[in-house]
């Protein structure tokens, strides 16, 4: 039979059955296009179970086609360019190593650990090596973009989006450069490309850096629903979006911005604090809390009959909790700045220093004295500020100038009782010694 | 100089060695002979007797193990002998990516020869072996008997003395076959030396002066072809055509001399006869060697 | 990478050559001689010298037209034989190279990439063809017997090596051509010369490795520098290197500055606000109107120091016969990029003396003639210093240099090219000598392991001689291994150790012959040089991998001649 047809025949036939074998291969293998319920069979089984690498995130298909070449040998090439990563940091070949990095990345796209690392690695380490500081810059935002980029790629961590709020939050708002950090985030010192204004990469909207790593922190959160994190203790890991709005808030006042928008800061912050972070529901090993229920009787009688401990239990859980997140600390903070008149004192006691710095000795008195009797009411009706250093310490820095513009203008040693916040200076009076130190230091001595 | 021999070859012997160096095989056990100048020389023996590793030794492709070759008056490492000498290949071993004329035109460099003599040498050699339709043809397209031809013209490119043909007529058709013979006949005609291998009775029969029989290695005879054909217990007679009562009476004749008629008939000894002959007994007594004579040599 | 190195010194280096070359020709015919004595007796010393008096008489009796009938049949055979297919490959590449390369580059980084990328392209397309080519030619030759028909003819075997070499060095010479050819339209096409240079951080950023700055515009003294501006100006820079010294704070001269704790010890640190300095002294020879000087220095910050503001740096030129210091204005240094300063003849700075601005003539008064040993020149010193106290200024040789006027890309280019090219030349030789003695495959593998050890193990087998990588030598470092000891525990003192170290040790000089033999190919990659707008030096890259050529050519003329002459072409 066979041997009757003609060689097109046969070839005819030939394609006939292999179209017809494909035809299942296609069938159950066809890949998913991304909507939901797409693909052959395969990809669907794959999407239900939770296999495929569509559902860590987005496939990228160079990385996926470099780990089939391979075959097995992944891990031989990535200690390579692991090794080559290190040569490159210690010769200071930059841009190769970025190059190299991302190498890495596409050999082991869904290892946390390796985006957390070198993202890192670029936004402390490289950025680090730099003089200029608009250089160190680029260098916070090429790690941020990895970690970005790292992400996308596995979206159901929430380590990933931690990390890029953390670079976003803590290494532009509090490294040593932060005050142009700051700045560049708005506007980008390459004016050229950005038009004088931001990255739109890591800001596309123009916005604070603490704010943006909020948004980072909630989708951290968000993926930690499904998926948890392993990096710290829920009820911190759960703080981080409240906290960029106090971070944010604080940040405008270290840079001398008391109006309402700073005002509006701490007010969204204690919102962000009490109301969003201070409900979120935690479970300690016997109960669930939440950190905002002492403040009110039916949450803890709630609390109480939902899990059957005994109230000292209880109160003692919320209190270790609490204490870890610094909770009733910064739940007063904001409570305190988000009150116009907090604001008020702020903005006299820095702006005294301003005066006191351009040598306006005398408006500079006068605004820090309103300031320190400001303070010391501000004190009184928040006794939690009163063992937070960073309270302590302003309030100290503001007596020390006061002393030395009364120097300066008395030419003598102002005596102790007309110290203003004198009960401040009286407590803390062992803190004042180092401080002394640091002021000595940057105003010349007393 | 003019008469010396043109081939001398004393106490030839090689060994094959093993890759340890170990003797694995006696490829030619003290062989002698001497080639003359003009004559038509046949190396004759069954497959692995050694005939092949003789001209390879000839041409320096291998270095004997004892024993010494005189060629041309040179040793046969002395590339410089290569001018003279032609040599044809068992199966032509050539660039199969040349055409005819590149072949020949490659090899007329190998020789230093001016463009126009490779030219001029080239074209007559083509049309000598009968190449012309295919001279723009790369070799790989060519049958077994172009290739031999192709294979032939390049061994004269240099108009040699001494030509070697190892199995000239292999692969070739009757006709090819006799063409070849024929073009041995008029080498030798223009003075040349030809020396021949071949286990091809009829080719060395019909052309070869002399012939060497070599056996395992060994060289078993040597002669002139009609000498060593010639029965020496026997005589031929060769009359016309007897009549029963001549035969009875020749026998009566022979009888009177205590000879007898052993058969009547047409002569049938031919050089297969004798090289049948010669393997069968060097098998029955191996080890059994031809030594020419001094007389024979020269 | 660094574009510095010592340049090839010709007489040395043929004494060099001379010597190992002559030792070994010199051991292998002693040995020889011996050998031959001793198996054959008296006979076998006068054999040899008949091969070696056949050895004279071939080299010294070649025929070009035999020679070149065999590179003929070579280039017909690789044309033949389909192997300039590599072409096909190398325009597929070249078609679709420009979507994988980023074009969000800036312009200078984009041409680096292109012309590492086209000349990288070509030098890895064409090594392993010629690689192959060159390997299983003879071997093909000898299995096919078509060497027997050859062989048979008039010709040397030296002219067989020789043809071969020269042939598949044609080969190449096209193949190379060709592709640089296209590979240089291709480059100019990928990244058109940009009109508008653009002055971005972003093009700051990239310049960490290397980088094509131009600088269109007249620096103002008064002002310091100008910003860098990069295009994609195609050009090669003329580097005139100078010798450095270092200046401590005690002003005590010494050959190397402070270690900031950096791994790489490429630079060294000079501390801000002391008499730490470094001193850069420039051959000169004839005045010149104007003196531009090129630096990328590295910072190193012990404190935060002016946040916003880079170090501070200032050039001070010195003649120390005139007891003349004449400090040229201060200026902020970029890191990882080129720092230029212009220098006019005339020169004007304020005298701390005599409170007053003088000025002095660049070459009358400041150029001297240096008395040193080592330099002996008409020189003009510079000393580099560092204005911020507390911080530290990092340096190396190559770091600073004058720039002379810049040569065209187009013959650092093909320069480069000429480098790939000898590079597949050496190659070639020693693929056509390795097949004269083994089979294709062996061949192929000894010249690729040539290729790999010459050009990538260089260092690590350097750092296994000297003992730098530590862990002993492979019996040792097998020993712990196999029992998880650490390598900065000594072994005991024992006399298995001592046997152990003894055996690594005749390992080990086994190695430092092989990386004495094995010669550095680095040299012949010259698209470093290119790629980051240097021009490619004559006397550092290219006459030394000529010379390194040559060098490897004659003995490996030797290898073949004799190994194709002793060898039975019929044994398998």
């Amino acid at each position: 039979m066979i041997e009757q047809l003609t060689l097109q025949q046969r070839k005819l036939a030939y394609l006939i059955g292999i179209v017809l074998l494909m035809l299942p291969v296609i069938l159950f293998g066809m890949p998913a296009t991304g909507e939901e319920g797409s693909g052959g069979k395969l990809a669907r089984l794959r999407q239900d179970y939770d296999l495929g690498e569509s559902t860590l995130g987005k496939v990228d298909p160079t990385s996926a086609t470099m780990n089939l070449v391979l075959l097995g040998m992944r891990g031989v090439a990535v200690n390579l360019l692991r090794m080559q990563l290190d040569e490159e940091r210690d010769q200071k070949q930059w841009a190769q190593m970025r190059a190299t990095t991302e190498s890495v990345i596409l050999l082991q796209p869904h290892y946390i650990q390796v985006w957390r690392y070198l993202g890192w690695n670029l936004a402390y380490n490289v950025s680090a090596e730099w003089d200029a500081v608009e250089d160190r810059y680029f260098w916070v935002k090429e790690g941020t973009k990895f970690l970005m980029q790292g992400s996308e790629r596995n979206n159901r961590d929430p380590e990933v989006y931690w990390d890029t709020g953390n670079t976003l939050g803590k290494k532009i708002g509090r490294s040593d450069e932060w005050k142009h950090f700051r700045k560049f985030f708005k506007v980008d010192p390459d004016k050229e490309r950005y038009k004088e204004g931001p990255d739109s990469e890591i800001n596309p909207t123009g916005n604070d850096n603490y704010l943006v790593a909020k948004e980072w922190f909630e989708k951290a959160n968000k993926a930690d629903e499904l998926r948890a994190q392993h990096i710290m203790m829920d009820v911190l890991f759960r703080s981080y979006p409240a906290r960029s709005q106090l971070d944010y808030a604080d940040a405008l006042h270290r840079e001398g911005q008391f109006d309402e928008i700073a005002r509006k800061a701490w007010d969204g912050a204690y919102h962000d604090w009490v109301e969003v972070f201070g409900q979120m529901r935690f479970q300690t090993g016997d109960c669930e809390i939440f950190l905002e229920a002492p403040a009110s009787e039916t949450a803890m009688e709630q609390l109480l009959s939902a899990s059957g401990v005994t109230r000292p239990k209880l109160e003692r859980e919320l209190d270790l909790y609490q204490n870890v997140c610094n909770y009733r600390y910064w739940r007063t903070k904001a409570h305190s700045e988000k009150n116009a008149n907090t604001a008020a004192v702020h903005r006299d006691l820095y702006q005294g220093e301003q005066l006191f710095k351009v040598n306006e000795l005398e408006a500079a008195q006068e605004l820090l004295e309103s300031g320190l009797r400001g303070y010391k009411v501000l004190l009184d009706s928040y006794q939690d500020l009163t063992v937070d250093d960073a309270a302590i310490e302003e309030g100290l820095w503001a007596i020390m100038i006061w002393q030395k513009i009364y120097q300066l203008r008395n030419q003598v040693q102002p005596p102790e009782e007309e110290i203003p916040l004198r009960s401040l200076w009286d407590k803390e009076i062992n803190r004042v010694p180092a401080l002394q130190e640091d002021f000595n230091r940057k105003y010349g001595p007393t | 100089m003019e008469n010396q021999p043109v081939i001398q070859i004393k106490n030839l012997t090689k060994i094959y060695r093993d890759f340890w160096g170990r003797k694995k095989v006696r490829a030619l056990n003290s062989l002698s002979l001497d080639v003359k100048k003009g004559e038509v020389f046949g190396l004759l023996g069954p497959n692995g007797s050694g005939k092949t590793t003789t001209m390879k030794l000839l041409l320096g492709l291998l270095f004997p193990t004892e024993g010494e070759i005189t060629i041309l008056g040179k040793p046969a490492s002395d590339v410089s002998k290569n001018e003279w000498i032609g040599y044809l290949p068992e199966e032509s071993y050539l660039y199969r990516f040349l055409n005819a004329e590149e072949t020949l035109d490659f090899y007329g460099r190998l020789f230093d020869m001016s463009p126009q003599q490779r030219k001029e040498r080239s074209d007559q050699l083509i049309e000598l072996v009968g190449l012309q339709n295919a001279r723009k043809r790369q070799l790989k397209e060519y049958s077994k008997g172009m290739t031999r031809r192709i294979g032939l013209a390049q061994a004269l490119i240099n108009n040699p003395d001494l030509i070697l043909l190892d199995e000239p007529t292999s692969g070739l058709d009757p006709l090819g076959s006799r063409d070849m013979k024929d073009l041995i006949v008029k080498l030798k005609n223009e003075g040349k030396t030809v020396v021949m291998c071949s286990h091809l009775l009829a080719d060395v029969q019909d052309v070869c002066d002399r012939i060497a029989i070599l056996y395992a290695g060994e060289l078993k005879e040597l002669g002139r072809v009609e000498d060593l054909l010639k029965e020496q217990n026997e005589t031929e007679l060769l009359t016309s055509k007897l009549s029963p009562a001549a035969i009875a009476d020749v026998e009566a004749a022979l009888a009177k001399h205590s000879a007898k008629l052993i058969r009547h008939g047409h002569p049938t000894n031919s050089l297969e006869d004798l090289f049948l002959k010669t393997v069968q007994k060097s098998q029955e007594r191996p080890g059994q060697r031809y030594v020419p004579t001094a007389s024979e040599k020269s | 990478m660094t574009f510095d190195r010592d340049p090839f010194v010709l007489l040395t280096g043929l004494r060099d050559w001379l010597l190992v070359f002559g030792g070994f020709v010199g051991i292998i015919f002693a040995a020889t001689i011996l050998v031959a004595l001793g198996i054959y007796g008296t006979s076998g010393p006068v054999a040899v010298m008949g091969r070696v008096w056949q050895g004279l008489h071939d080299f010294t009796h070649l025929s070009p037209r035999r020679i070149w009938a065999i590179s003929r049949l070579t280039i017909l055979e690789a044309w033949r034989r389909k192997a300039l297919w590599v072409f096909a490959v190398f325009a597929f590449l070249m078609m679709f190279a420009g979507w994988f390369l980023d074009s969000e580059l800036r312009a200078d980084m984009q041409l680096k990439n292109a012309v590492s990328f086209a000349l990288t392209t070509v030098l890895w397309l064409t090594i392993p063809v010629l690689l192959l080519l060159s390997c299983w030619g003879i071997p093909e030759d000898i299995r096919v017997r078509s060497l027997h028909t050859v062989v048979t003819k008039p010709v040397r075997r030296n002219e067989i090596v020789m043809g071969r070499i020269l042939g598949f060095s044609t080969v190449s010479a096209m193949i190379v051509a060709i592709m640089g050819v296209v590979g240089y339209v291709w480059v100019l096409r990928q990244v058109p010369e940009d009109d508008h240079p653009r002055l971005s951080r972003w093009n700051r950023m990239c310049l960490a490795v290397g980088l094509l700055p131009n600088a269109t515009i007249e620096p103002d003294l008064e002002k310091g520098l100008p910003e860098i501006d990069v295009t994609a100006k195609k050009f090669c820079r003329m580097p005139v290197y100078g010798t450095l010294e270092f200046v401590d704070r005690e002003g005590t001269i010494a050959s190397k500055g402070l270690n900031t704790g950096d791994i790489w010890e490429f630079r060294s640190y000079i501390e801000g606000g002391t008499k730490s300095a470094a001193r850069y002294k420039f051959a000169v020879n004839e005045p010149v109107d104007q003196v531009k000087l090129e630096s990328r220095f590295e910072a190193f910050r012990t404190h935060k120091g002016r946040i916003g503001q880079s170090l501070l740096v200032r050039y001070v030129l010195v003649n120390p016969k005139k007891s003349l210091r004449v400090p040229l204005p201060s200026f902020e240094i970029k890191e990882f990029s080129f720092n230029e300063q212009f220098i006019k003849r005339e020169v004007s700075y304020y005298d701390e003396d005599l409170k007053d601005t003088r000025t002095v003539d660049l070459f009358k008064d400041l150029v001297y003639f240096d008395d040193n040993e080592k330099i002996k020149h008409d020189v003009l010193q510079v000393e580099v210093q560092c204005l911020d106290s507390g911080q530290y200024l990092g340096m190396s040789r190559p770091d600073f240099f004058i720039r002379l006027p810049d040569r065209s890309f187009l013959v650092g280019y093909f320069k480069a090219v000429l480098g790939i090219w000898l590079l597949t030349v050496f190659i070639v030789s020693i693929g056509v000598t390795a097949s004269t003695f083994v089979k294709g495959p062996v061949a192929t593998l000894l010249t690729f392991s040539v290729l790999l050890v010459g050009q990538g193990f260089r260092e690590f087998m350097i750092k296994l001689i000297t003992g730098e990588q530590k862990g002993g030598g492979p019996v040792e470092s097998w020993y712990r291994l196999v029992t998880h000891m650490n390598d900065t525990l000594a072994l005991p003192d024992t006399v298995s150790v001592q046997i152990m170290q003894g055996i690594d040790k005749v390992l080990l000089s086994g190695l430092w012959l092989t990386q004495h033999l094995i010669p550095d190919l680095s040299s012949f990659l010259m698209s470093p040089y290119v790629a980051n707008g240097f021009d490619v030096p004559w006397g550092v890259a290219l006459f030394r991998s000529l010379a390194m050529t040559i060098g490897y050519l004659i003995p490996c003329l030797l290898v073949g001649y004799y190994s194709l002459t002793l060898r039975e072409l019929e044994a398998k």
